[in-house]
């Protein structure tokens, strides 16, 4: 177990590597200067002033080879558009703001997707299955930006009174429940969806029935049977889902007023504000393999199956 | 999962038709539970609210506090507040002593001498002197600061070459024409005689900084901890993309005179979301309105609108778009007023020269264009279009992709495929917009910018179309209208009379009946807020698009 | 087995054989007439009424999109503001936007749009994976471990902002900017399903068997491979639909949608939100639009998972 968790963060080391080396590249090929921020043209001494002082003078190789550097001693540089900020302080402050709108969300997509799931499983066919399967749909299905509006529009706005929920901002508790629910309202859907899916799926094994003819009491057989082996798809599907929070969340930072790096990136691609996007790409790119190894490791727990299978 | 998934499929089409209906059906009590727009105005003024306190929606964060590093009307207008500059601008954008006690000019108007009065006051105790602004001066042309706007500062003697130099910088930096004569005395020598400057000291670029805070916290020193400030307000809190509020400085050298004891500042960026924020009572104050939404707004207490020193035009590259018939029945065929009125919806003004209305010499200056008519003349456009001997049919139409411009473009682009025109738009982000346009290249034939005046004289706005100014998109070059600009500068014209002429002889060049029209004009901008009806009466913005806290009061409402 | 294995077709185990099907009824083993996979699965898709209703509707408005805006009345390009921001009436079914534009003809439009930039992103994804996973599988040994070791490494770079860096790159959305961005990070699951399915085919008795014999490689791989891997394609075809179509409008939404006065599904919900207050229909109906697509093509990727997955035979 150990040997495959450091093999794993062994690896991740030349993914890191790729993922600066194409963004360098890629942030290379955009046109456009990141020190033009109005349509004044800047006079060319203070074009070169710039350049050099951000070392955009030099030729590509050495700039990689700068900033690799940098990045193996965690400084990211600073940012060219917000000049008073590196990317340090920027990722310092907003960072965790987005993991714990990511974080709420997930956690509400399983606390209500899960249970919702095998609810609706065990009640297959009833009014309380067709209703939960309506709402995941819906759920699913919507753009979490028309969500977000509408949640504003009737919980902020319309019954303000009542709920006390701001338009917007993350400071009280109560600006963060729109939020979580906009951006983890796909997710849980999917989340139900899977859940009773494969719950059915698995209420219909032989051994399940098995168990059931022995007279084994029927919610011993859920909980310890059925739950175990339903759920497992659920976590290897978990991954993907944090892509997809992720890139959520960059609209629904915007819509909310929130402060974390979702609203930076897009900024930073459109100033051209090459250190941030490469900043944010890199720990993007290492979230998103840690996620990766998390769910493989908690899938080798959970499944027997795989425990004694090579790669 | 047979017949259950036709029930699932027919409840979610029931769903969303409900959705529908409600959303048809539901929208005529628009107007939310805010505090602010349900109340009555108060007639004539009224009585001082307990609470001094309002919250500002800035729309995004100030990407600098620094004096010399600030670009934009956000860090610009907070930077105005929290320090004490020089020269403020009246209603009339008059220069008023502000800092500054007096400002005299010599007679050949290449020296100014500025007085400071007694009482300035940095927040840490330090008196201000003349030698924080030569220092803050010098600083901003530095090369090493490497700032954007060190060009607002070329029209001092010594500046550009200063801000240019690669060696040797020192002695440069001597040579710049700012020099702090006493304490309380700066004399500034400038390149040409430049009437405006006085009015130009109002401009952000031109505070003063607090020489021992910069070089002690280097670049965090704006930050709120560190930051050193000698202005009305002060600083009190600054959490990055998420609040920054100034508060009420009572050691300020005229602080009875403010009345305002505190301005929360939040950083809602999307248009939609700051609006929904006003409706729910959380911000007092807020701009950069969806222009759709403008119709529904105008009818709630809300609503207010400013005129604003800037024209927003279509630039047509003279290297293309070669004959100027059809340039001019281009200008012809746009509906200005159609798009006023259907899409920009803030009562804009319809161009018709390119300097602006507010402008001080306006009557003379503005040509009245026979070829920029307010309802656009398609007859007399399709005339012109004809006379053209090989016109340019494929237009690339390029503009940078921010919603208001693309639905202006889409009208443009059909009122142009009635001459015959086939237009093609061409939607940029900004940057790699910016690169296209400056200036166009020849897959470039229109391009759309707007020019917002950096001072209040019209030679901010004229200098653009000259030869070599880089903002000449238009690769327009005309040797007479330099001149005219060029006399300008020389100083032989005695008076401002003379001055507005000329400008008035420049318009004619490029938008007169003779004109070349490498540009068309369209619109004056107009700014557009929402204001709590508390403040309505003394909240104000300026054409130059500059807010003055200072004299903003919170009034009693119902 | 015939005795002339090179000129008949091989008829493997398992495969074309008769099947015998567990009865409950009468507790014996019965010979299930067998057709060939492909109709087979189709039988069972019909039995799938949410699967059936949902190609249905996806089909209508497939056709919709397509057909619409040849037979409409209205000019969709065409600036009309006195007809403005109208409501839906029986003129205008689902009302003009502020242009006065007719929206029914501006959604198919939008419709046309976003499907053919999620079909053609979704080719690219399948012939970028599948082209690297064949490859990667086929071959096999250092190459095949290289291979994958690269993919691994690929799986790290974020979906989106990628799509945004490339879209930055080519100066701006435009339809094949769109494809191109949206398909190249995408693809890599696609080249793992392919590898394992080339690699279960190599490593399968019957093939082995067949190979063997004599049976040339491409006969094999028409007989084997392309009806086994087809079905999860198409599944994954109709899986990825959904995301790219998302995808899209969150592209619209932070402003590198499609220029106009083109759309799409996605830039149609943008400029719909912005009004949402006094015009509600303008944003709810491409949002249906987009709900729409959406669900239609995870139940018809249900159903026909259901439908071609051999453990499920037994209910």
């Amino acid at each position: 177990m150990t040997k495959l968790i450091i093999r794993r963060l062994f690896w991740t080391i030349p993914v890191i590597l790729l993922v600066v080396f194409v963004t360098f590249m890629m942030m290379r090929q955009i046109a456009g200067n990141p020190f033009r921020t109005s349509e004044r043209v800047i006079p060319e001494a203070i074009q070169r002033n710039l350049e050099q002082k951000y070392g955009l003078d030099k030729p590509w190789y050495i700039q990689y080879a700068t900033y690799v550097k940098n990045v193996a001693t965690f400084d990211l540089g600073p940012s060219l558009v917000l000049r008073n900020r590196t990317v340090n302080d920027i990722v310092k402050t907003h960072f965790p703001v987005s993991m714990e709108l990511g974080l709420y969300a997930m956690l509400f997509a399983i606390l209500f997707g899960v249970p919702l799931g095998i609810l609706s499983a065990l009640r297959a066919n009833s009014w309380f299955d067709y209703a939960a399967m309506t709402f995941s749909n819906i759920g699913y299905a919507v753009p979490s930006f028309l969500v977000a509006t509408l949640l504003i529009y009737y919980f902020a706005l319309q019954w303000g009174g009542t709920f006390n929920f701001p338009t917007s901002g993350w400071n009280t508790w109560e600006s963060k429940v729109l939020p979580t629910v906009a951006l983890g309202l796909g997710p849980m859907a999917y989340f139900a969806r899977l859940v009773r899916g494969t719950m059915l799926e698995t209420l219909q094994q032989e051994y399940v029935r098995t168990a059931s003819a022995k007279g084994i009491r029927w919610h011993r057989v859920v909980v310890v049977h059925v739950l175990r082996n339903s759920l497992i798809p659920a976590v290897t599907a978990a991954a993907p889902l944090l892509g997809f929070i992720i890139t959520g969340s960059f609209v629904i930072e915007q819509i909310f007023a929130i402060p974390g790096i979702g609203r930076y990136y897009v900024t930073a691609v459109n100033a051209r504000d090459y250190s941030v996007v490469m900043g944010l790409t890199v720990l993007l790119s290492v979230l998103i393999v840690i996620a990766n190894m998390v769910v493989d490791i908690l899938y080798g727990v959970l499944d027997p199956r795989t425990r004694d299978a090579r790669t | 999962m047979r017949i259950k998934t036709l029930w699932l499929l027919l409840a979610m089409l029931v769903a969303s038709l409900a959705l529908v209906a409600a959303g048809c059906g539901g929208d005529d009590g628009g107007d939310a539970a805010g505090t602010g727009t349900e109340q009555e105005e108060q007639e004539g003024g009224g009585d001082l609210a307990a609470e001094q306190v309002i919250t500002v929606n800035w729309g995004t964060e100030p990407p600098s506090l620094d004096p010399g590093l600030a670009t934009d009307t956000t860090s610009s207008n907070i930077l105005t507040n929290i320090m004490d500059p020089l020269i403020k601008l009246d209603d009339e954008l008059n220069p008023v002593p502000y800092l500054a006690e007096s400002i005299e000019a010599s007679e050949d108007g290449l020296t100014y001498t500025i007085v400071l009065r007694e009482g300035g006051k940095w927040t840490n105790g330090d008196p201000v002197t003349a030698g924080d602004f030569e220092y803050a001066w010098k600083r901003t042309i530095s090369p090493e600061l490497a700032a954007d706007y060190a060009y607002q500062l070329y029209g001092i003697k010594g500046a550009q070459e200063y801000n240019g130099c690669e060696e040797n910088c020192d002695a440069l930096r001597d040579e710049v024409g700012v020099r702090a004569v006493d304490d309380r005395t700066l004399e500034v020598t400038l390149t040409s005689p430049q009437p405006w400057f006085p009015q130009q000291l109002a401009h952000h670029s031109f505070l003063a900084v607090h020489q021992e805070t910069v070089e002690q916290h280097g670049e965090n020193w704006t930050e709120a901890a560190n930051i050193v400030t000698n202005g009305p307000f002060r600083l009190e809190t600054w959490e990055h993309n998420s609040r920054i509020d100034i508060v009420k400085w009572d050691e300020w050298r005229d602080a009875d005179s403010v009345t305002l004891t505190r301005v929360n500042g939040r950083m809602i960026s999307d248009a939609t979301t700051s609006v929904q924020a006003f409706e729910a009572g959380e911000v007092d104050v807020t701009s950069g309105l969806p222009p759709e939404e403008i119709p529904r707004l105008k009818e709630t207490d809300g609503y207010q609108q400013y005129p604003g020193l800037g024209t927003y035009y279509y630039g047509v590259n003279v290297n293309t778009v070669t004959d100027v018939n059809q340039r001019r029945a281009m200008a012809l065929a746009i509906p200005r007023q159609s798009i006023i009125d259907n899409i920009a919806q803030a009562d804009q003004l319809p161009a018709t020269g390119f300097t602006p209305d507010g402008i001080p010499g306006f009557d003379t200056i503005n040509p009245e264009s026979p070829y920029l008519p307010p309802e656009g003349d398609m007859d007399r456009a399709k005339e012109l279009m004809e006379q053209v001997e090989s016109p340019k049919t494929d237009i690339n139409l390029v503009i940078n992709d921010s919603p208001g411009h693309r639905e202006i473009a889409v009208a443009v682009q059909a009122a142009w495929s009635e001459l015959g025109l086939n237009v093609n738009i061409r939607q940029q982000e900004w940057a790699q917009f910016l690169e296209a346009v400056s200036p166009a290249g020849n897959n470039v034939d229109v391009y759309r910018l707007g020019w917002i005046g950096d001072y209040v004289d019209a030679y901010n706005f004229l200098e653009l179309w000259t030869c070599e100014s880089g903002n000449n998109g238009s690769n327009y070059c005309n040797e007479e209208y330099d001149e005219l600009l060029r006399r300008v500068t020389s100083g032989e014209l005695e008076s401002d009379e003379d001055r507005y002429e000329v400008y008035g002889q420049a318009e004619d060049i490029i938008l007169g009946e003779d004109g070349d029209m490498p540009i068309l004009p369209i619109y004056w901008y107009t700014y557009v807020y929402l204001e709590d009806p508390s403040i309505q009466d003394t909240f104000n913005i300026n054409t130059l698009s500059q807010i003055d806290l200072t004299k903003v009061q919170v009034r009693e409402t119902d | 087995m015939t005795s002339n294995p090179r000129e008949e077709e091989l008829r493997v185990e398992g495969q074309a054989d008769e099947e015998r099907r567990f009865d409950r009824a009468t507790a014996t083993a019965q010979p299930v007439r067998q057709t060939n996979l492909w109709k087979d699965a189709y039988f069972r898709y019909i039995r799938n009424k949410g699967a059936v209703v949902a190609a249905v509707v996806f089909l209508l408005f497939v056709l919709y999109a397509a057909l619409w805006p040849i037979v409409s009345p209205y000019d969709p390009y065409k600036v009309d503001f006195a007809e403005a921001n109208m409501r839906p009436t029986l003129e205008h079914p689902l009302g003009t936007d502020r242009f006065g534009r007719d929206l029914l003809t501006r959604t198919a439009l939008g419709a046309r749009v976003s499907i053919s930039i999620a079909l053609m992103a979704t080719l690219a994804i399948l012939v970028i994976g599948v082209v690297y996973g064949a490859i990667s599988g086929f071959v096999g040994g250092h190459l095949d471990n290289a291979m994958m070791r690269l993919l691994d490494a690929l799986y790290g770079l974020p979906y989106l902002p990628f799509a945004i860096i490339m879209i930055a790159i080519f100066g701006g959305a435009s339809f094949w900017t769109m494809v191109i961005a949206l398909s190249v990070v995408s693809w890599f699951t696609e080249a793992r399903i392919m590898r394992g399915q080339v690699i279960t085919l190599k490593e399968n008795d019957y093939v082995r068997a067949a190979r063997a014999v004599g049976a040339r490689w491409h006969r094999i791989l028409a007989r084997h491979l392309v009806p086994n891997t087809l079905g999860v394609l198409i599944i994954a075809i109709f899986l990825s639909i959904p995301s790219i179509v998302l995808a899209e409008a969150f592209l619209s939404f932070i402003g590198l949608g499609i220029s106009p006065p083109n759309a799409s599904l996605g830039s149609l919900a943008q400029d719909g939100r912005a009004v949402y207050r006094v015009h509600p229909y303008q944003i709810i109906i491409p949002s249906v639009a987009i709900a729409t697509l959406v669900l239609c093509a995870n139940f018809i990727a249900d159903g026909l998972r259901d439908a071609l997955d051999p453990r499920t035979r037994e209910t």
